[in-house]
Formats: structure tokens, C-alpha cells, sequence
């Protein structure tokens, strides 16, 4: 056994030093994983890999105390598994969390610890959907866990008769407790949901059963583990190459995330070990760029795009342009290449559409956003690959 | 901007406090599903802390140059109150009278305390609030899922259940914080300024139930109308806090008389008014002093020749004068759009791009797509 595990660390090793090796290898195995959580032994023989999940600084809320809570926010560590057999694939994150915040009671202010995975049927690693939740022509699923407790659809059933005030009902005693047994039975247990988006604003919920998928969430010994299994192929999404894109977020509801307030990673590759194909998208996600820092920080500066971006600071006020201090964390290389060409491929709407009201970012033309950003494809080559490389130098601190 | 703005005038000069239109909207909309603390509907005393706890200050709204404002979302205990009932059932039995929640802090908590000392010179009067159903709203322009809209037939800011995921943001970005979290949906709630009675051709509740008459409901653009004479033809009904920046659509006739103040004799000083001046033009602005000098040159016009068109209208003779709402003005709005009148929600993102809607079975009835905002 031990020889056999010796041997197959060296077949690894003469892999990777061929290409790029993926961030995520999915392990294929028999077990069915329709129904696959944190504690079933699948993962026994899964492989966990390290994969960074940096703070969201693109655009600003306007939760005053939750931007206070998040300002010094640094990326996280999160421990990536995942397994696959003919059917699903599943996956499962580990990361650390000091307080377990579960969103439950009666209380207008406490938000839920949580995690999302996000797919795309994209596979040219050169046009991706944009890492926030997609963008225009290039959608996105989103698979979301939320340590919800209990809560209720408004009207989902339209059971309305048990929506009323139980004072108002013409029930006593033993009917009156029947009636709370039956309103607190319709409460859902489980805030999984499954969204399809297109960017920022447009993430919709898919709830017309065309999605089967089964998320779980524990929390253990300072850290949750969060586990997501879904078809290989359903009605939104086709994942039949052997390697695929895929990006991971999560919340911390101790400093009150929720939405645009988490942790995120790039895209990473994710290969289906066994599965032929995708090796141009491993390439291209694991791609060392090999632009000079210094020289990009230098053509950054004298560009002009400090005119309109807060590079390296991170001060709100001043957000004429979405804030790259933290760009490099969760960009490909390929996404900052193709912002740099074409600006208006890829235009994050503003965080409202009342903000900066006089310091557009991009304009409407016929419901299409237009960057007002300058076209820069008529630098050299060399310039480009020194920029894009400068501004996937740009993280915050790992914790 | 809505095609037509919906909108209500109160006049100060005679709400007396009653919660009459508190308790009107509490049985019509939040008894029940985790809106018990809401008030969609409040009375406030003024000065005061108000509901929630010193709303004003809690940020949201814009600054001058457009640009949204961070805010504050309010703790349930310490800023609404938890609602709390008693044992009645108990008590019966011969237990003692005792709440379900130890009371710590409610809406009005601090009612007719107002401001000053007694008996030379405090102060106070009642401000009723709803949602302002603003022209440029706080809440809409915060929410980063487009799950809040404002109707373009009326300019009712609503929100889309469907798409409300609950991060609150809205709450933060209004203001005047009239829009609520509901703990049992996880999902955002607010005045709905009783749509689905407005499209029937009936006021909102808070204004049908109002035993002052203070409440008038109309649309700005209906020049026949007392809303529009009173907030645009005389200009004596004015927006709340419109420095915020939201353009605010529930109008205020401002109290206009208040007693003099006392001597440490208790003797009335000659010329003093107890209402500082400065309070008013705070909420109101400083169009404040125009509209009360309409309003008390007018009072003086109809003690002297018994005519002024403007105290008739305050007077608040007919509900039918006060509420102008019907000419089936909603049910042709549905025919030009194909749609059936009573529908409750924009629909937009129910089927939306990549859902059918075969799963949406709450809105199968509704097919209204007119609102909406843009």
C-alpha cells in the first residue's frame, strides 16, 4: 500500500512539472454523492486543496457598520476537496471561522455565516464571466449555503389561512397549539438556493426544479465545512470537459456579510482526474504571468490609470472607478488582459445606480453599460504583460 | 421617476395622537409573520426619539452631490422595542399579570414627553409617518439585487419578494428607516401605501381611518385635487427631512399655532409661542415660514370675509374631496397594458431569464408588468 501511494505522489510530481497542474483535482469515485455532506466518507479519499478566498473591495456597501467591521478584512485560506462520479460532482470547503453566527430569532440585525460555489458553462479561459456573479452574455451558477435556522417563504404555499396572527384566529387551547404546530411546520429549515446570474443586481433565483442539488453545512472545531453536490449536467449547466472553471465565496456573519461583503476566489481550474481535456483551461487559470512588477507599477502610474482607479489605497470617498487594492486576488490574468482591451466587455455596475452620480464609471447606451474607461490595446506587449502582471500583485495579506 | 406620483398630505394642526391609523394598518398588515415589531404606520411625539430610536440619525439618504450615504440598520430590542403581550389566558387561573417579554423599549415609549418645562414653556405635537414613497428612493437605490421598484402608474416603492434575499442594505439607505427586516422570511418589508385598496378606488387604510381627517391622498399631477392644491397650489404641505435628498412623497401641513409660554408666575408672557421655529424648519425646511404665513393669513382672510378656499379644504369636509383615486384610473392602466386590474406584483424577474415560470405559483395570478422603474 504504502508503495502504492509512493508511486502515485511520483506520477503526480512528473505531472505537474509537464503543465500546470489544476488548483482542485476531482477525485472520481463509485459512491452515489446525490446526497453527499461534510461527514460522509467519500471525502476519505478526496483531495484537499489550499485555495485563497480574498475580501471583496471592488465596490462599497453602505452599511456603515459593516464596512467598519470589513476594513481591514484579509484574504482567507480555505481547504478545497472535490469528487465526481458519472453522474455529480461534489464538493467540499473547509475554512476557518472563530464564531459560528447562525441567522435565527427574533432579531433585525444578525447575519448567517455561509458559503457559495459558482459554475459556468464558459470554458475558453480567455472570456470567462466576470468573478462577481457573472456579466452580460456570460452567466453564472451560483450554488448558496447560508447558516439560516428557520425561516418561511412569504405566501410560497398560499396557505393563507395560516399566515394570520393567531390571536385572530376563532381557535382555543388544544386547536390554538395544533394551529402552531401546523404554522411552524411550513418553516423551511435549509436556505440552500440556487441562483443564475449575469453580474451584479441580476442574480435570479432558479426555482423552477430544472436544478437538483443538495448543500449541508457543519461547523466543527473553529471552522465550518460546507459541502455542495449537483449534476454534471442539468437543464443550466453541462460540465463535460475534464477540467472546469470554478469559483468559491464566503461570508462571515460575525462581521456581517452577506451579499458583496465576503471572501472570494478567482477561478480556479478543477480537474476531473481520469477525464480527458481542459488542459488549455488549466494552463490558462494557472498561468505565472511573466510581466516585470515593478515596470507594471511604473506604467500604471504614468498610463494615467490612477486618474479614475484607487490602486493600492482603499478609500471609499474617493471610488471614481472600481478599487483594484485587491484585483490581483480574485482576477485571472486573462480577465485584467481583456479589461485593459476592451473595457467595455466586462463593466461592473456601481454599487447603486445613484452613486458617484457626478464621476460616471461607464454610461447606458440602449441598456448596455459603456465603460468610459480608455481603450489601452495600443500598448506593447511587454507594457500589458508588466500591468496585468502588477495587478495580479495586488492581495491583501493572507491571514 | 414615475409616470404619476401618488401622495399624501397630513395636516399637523389636527393629528391628535390617537394611533388610530397605527392600529388601522397594524390589523391590515403586521399582526402576524415576523412584522409584529413593524410599524409600517407610526405616530411619533416631537421631539422625541421617534421609531426607530433617533431615526435621524441613523445615516442613509444622499448628500448634495447624489452620492447614496452609508447608514445604520437598528437593533430590534435596543431601537424598535420587542413587541410583547400578556398572560390573559393565565391570569385566570390566578397567576399574576406578567408580559411574555420584559418590556424594554417600544415606539412610543417616550409619548407626549416632548420638550421644555412644565408648566412655563414644554412642548411638543405628533408626527405621523408612513413610507414617503420618494421620487429618489434610499432604499431602491442601496438594494445590490433590484428587488425594490417604484410602480410607474402611481410611484408605490415596492418590494419584490421574489428577489429580496434580505441583506438590508435598503434599510441603511432610506433614511427616514421605514423600510423592515422580517426575521421569519429573512426578506426586506415596507409601506405598500395599501396598494391593493388604492386600485380599488379606496385610501390607504391609516387615511380612511383617521378620525382628525388629517390625511389627504391624491395624485400630485390631479389639479382638481386637494393634494395638489395643498402641496402645490398654496404650498402649505411640505416633505419631511427632504435635506436627505430622497424627494419624499407624503407632504406635512406644519403645526401652525401654539400656545405662549408661562412666567415663573404662570402668568401667560404676551407674544410667545412655545414652538420653536427653528424645530420646524429642521423637519420642513425653510419654506416652513411661507407656509405658515399662508396658512395664518388665510385663517385671517376667512374670519374676516368667511371665504378662503385653502381653510375650506382643511376644514376636510367629504372623504370623497380628500381622496381622489377612483375614474378607474388603475383598471384602464391594466386594459392599455393587456393586464388584468388587481394584480399584486411586478413580474418582471418572476419567469425572468432562465426560470419558467411554471415553479412561481404565488404569482400565477398576478401579470401586472407596467411598474417597474428605469
Amino acid at each position: 500500500m504504502k508503495k502504492l501511494a509512493s508511486t502515485l505522489i511520483a506520477a503526480s510530481v512528473a505531472a505537474t512539472s509537464m503543465m500546470a497542474s489544476a488548483a482542485v483535482t476531482a477525485v472520481k469515485v463509485e459512491a452515489d454523492l446525490s446526497h453527499a455532506s461534510y461527514s460522509s466518507s467519500v471525502w476519505d479519499s478526496a483531495k484537499f486543496s489550499d485555495v485563497v478566498l480574498y475580501p471583496q473591495t471592488t465596490i462599497k456597501l453602505n452599511d456603515k457598520n459593516a464596512n467598519a467591521a470589513n476594513a481591514a478584512n484579509k484574504g482567507k485560506k480555505a481547504q478545497i476537496a472535490a469528487v465526481y462520479n458519472g453522474k455529480s460532482i461534489a464538493f467540499m470547503l473547509k475554512w476557518a471561522d472563530s464564531t459560528m453566527n447562525i441567522q435565527t430569532g427574533y432579531k433585525t440585525d444578525v447575519y448567517a455565516d455561509g458559503f457559495a460555489v459558482q459554475f459556468t458553462q464558459s470554458k475558453d479561459a480567455d472570456t470567462l464571466p466576470y468573478i462577481g456573479m457573472g456579466s452580460v452574455g456570460r452567466p453564472v451558477i451560483i450554488h448558496l449555503q447560508k447558516a439560516v435556522k428557520k425561516y418561511y417563504e412569504p405566501n410560497g404555499n398560499g396557505n393563507v389561512e395560516y399566515q394570520v396572527n393567531r390571536n385572530q384566529t376563532d381557535l382555543f387551547d388544544e386547536e390554538l397549539k395544533r394551529f402552531d404546530k401546523k404554522v411552524a411546520g411550513i418553516g423551511s429549515n435549509d436556505y440552500e438556493r440556487t441562483f443564475v446570474s449575469e453580474g451584479f443586481r441580476s442574480m435570479t433565483e432558479i426555482k423552477d426544479s430544472s436544478n437538483s442539488s443538495y448543500a449541508r453545512l457543519g461547523y466543527k472545531e473553529g471552522g465550518w465545512m460546507g459541502t455542495v453536490s449537483r449534476s454534471l449536467s442539468d437543464a443550466n449547466l453541462q460540465l463535460t470537459d475534464g477540467a472546469i472553471p470554478v469559483a468559491f465565496a464566503v461570508w462571515d456573519g460575525e462581521k456581517l456579510g452577506r451579499d458583496g461583503l465576503k471572501n472570494l476566489s478567482q477561478w480556479v481550474s478543477v480537474k476531473l482526474e481520469g477525464k480527458s481535456g481542459g488542459d488549455e483551461l488549466v494552463a490558462a487559470l494557472g498561468e505565472q504571468t511573466k510581466g516585470d512588477v515593478a515596470k507594471g507599477k511604473e506604467a500604471v502610474a504614468t498610463n494615467g490609470c490612477v486618474g479614475c482607479h484607487q490602486v493600492e489605497a482603499t478609500d471609499p470617498a474617493n471610488l471614481m472607478a472600481p478599487g483594484l487594492s485587491n484585483i490581483g486576488g480574485y482576477s485571472t490574468a486573462a480577465y485584467l488582459r481583456e479589461s485593459l482591451v476592451k473595457p467595455s466587455a466586462v463593466v461592473v455596475p456601481g454599487y447603486n445606480r445613484n452613486a458617484h452620480s457626478n464621476y460616471m464609471w461607464y454610461t447606458e447606451d440602449n441598456g448596455k453599460r459603456v465603460s468610459t474607461m480608455t481603450d489601452y490595446s495600443w500598448l506593447d506587449a511587454d507594457s500589458m504583460d508588466n500591468i496585468v502582471a502588477y495587478l495580479r500583485s495586488l492581495k491583501a495579506e493572507v491571514e | 421617476m414615475s409616470k404619476r406620483q401618488l401622495a399624501m398630505v397630513m395636516d399637523l394642526n389636527k393629528c391628535i395622537g390617537c394611533q388610530t391609523c397605527t392600529v388601522a394598518c397594524k390589523t391590515q398588515w403586521t399582526n402576524r409573520n415576523g412584522r409584529e415589531y413593524m410599524y409600517w404606520n407610526n405616530v411619533e411625539t416631537y421631539p422625541g426619539t421617534g421609531y426607530p430610536k433617533n431615526w435621524m440619525e441613523l445615516g442613509g439618504g444622499f448628500d448634495a452631490a447624489g452620492d447614496l450615504q452609508p447608514g445604520v440598520i437598528p437593533n430590534l430590542e435596543a431601537d424598535y422595542g420587542v413587541p410583547w403581550d400578556y398572560n390573559y389566558d393565565a391570569i385566570q387561573n390566578g397567576a399574576s399579570f406578567e408580559p411574555n417579554v420584559e418590556p424594554t423599549w417600544g415606539p412610543n415609549w417616550d409619548e407626549d414627553e416632548g420638550a421644555g418645562v412644565f408648566p412655563q414653556d414644554n412642548y411638543f405635537f405628533y408626527l405621523p409617518r408612513i413610507c414617503n414613497h420618494c421620487t429618489n428612493p434610499g432604499c431602491l437605490s442601496a438594494c445590490p439585487r433590484d428587488a425594490i421598484f417604484k410602480r410607474e402608474q402611481d410611484g408605490v416603492v415596492l418590494v419584490d419578494l421574489d428577489r429580496c434575499q434580505g441583506y438590508r442594505y435598503c434599510i441603511a439607505g432610506c433614511p427616514y428607516k421605514k423600510i423592515y427586516f422580517n426575521p421569519k422570511i429573512s426578506k426586506s418589508e415596507k409601506c405598500i401605501l395599501c396598494f391593493p385598496r388604492v386600485e380599488q378606488g379606496l385610501p390607504p387604510a391609516c387615511a380612511q381611518q383617521c378620525v382628525g381627517r388629517i390625511r389627504f391622498v391624491g395624485f400630485l399631477d390631479d389639479e382638481e385635487g386637494q393634494v395638489h392644491k395643498l402641496v402645490n397650489k398654496y404650498k402649505v404641505a411640505l416633505g419631511l427631512r427632504t435635506d436627505y435628498g430622497t424627494q419624499p412623497n407624503v407632504y406635512y401641513v406644519p403645526p401652525t399655532e401654539s400656545p405662549a409660554k408661562f412666567d415663573a408666575d404662570g402668568k401667560i408672557i404676551e407674544g410667545s409661542t412655545r414652538l420653536p421655529i427653528e424645530e420646524l424648519e429642521k423637519l420642513f425646511g425653510p419654506d416652513v415660514h411661507a407656509a405658515i404665513k399662508t396658512l395664518k393669513s388665510e385663517m385671517k382672510k376667512r374670519k374676516e370675509t368667511g371665504e378662503s378656499e385653502l381653510m375650506d379644504l382643511l376644514i376636510a369636509y367629504q372623504h370623497s374631496d380628500m381622496f381622489r383615486l377612483d375614474n378607474n384610473y388603475y383598471q384602464e392602466v391594466a386594459k392599455a397594458n393587456g393586464q388584468k386590474a388587481l394584480a399584486p406584483v411586478d413580474e418582471r424577474y418572476v419567469a425572468g431569464k432562465h426560470t419558467k415560470p411554471a415553479g412561481m405559483q404565488f404569482f400565477q395570478g398576478g401579470d401586472l408588468s407596467a411598474g417597474g422603474h428605469h
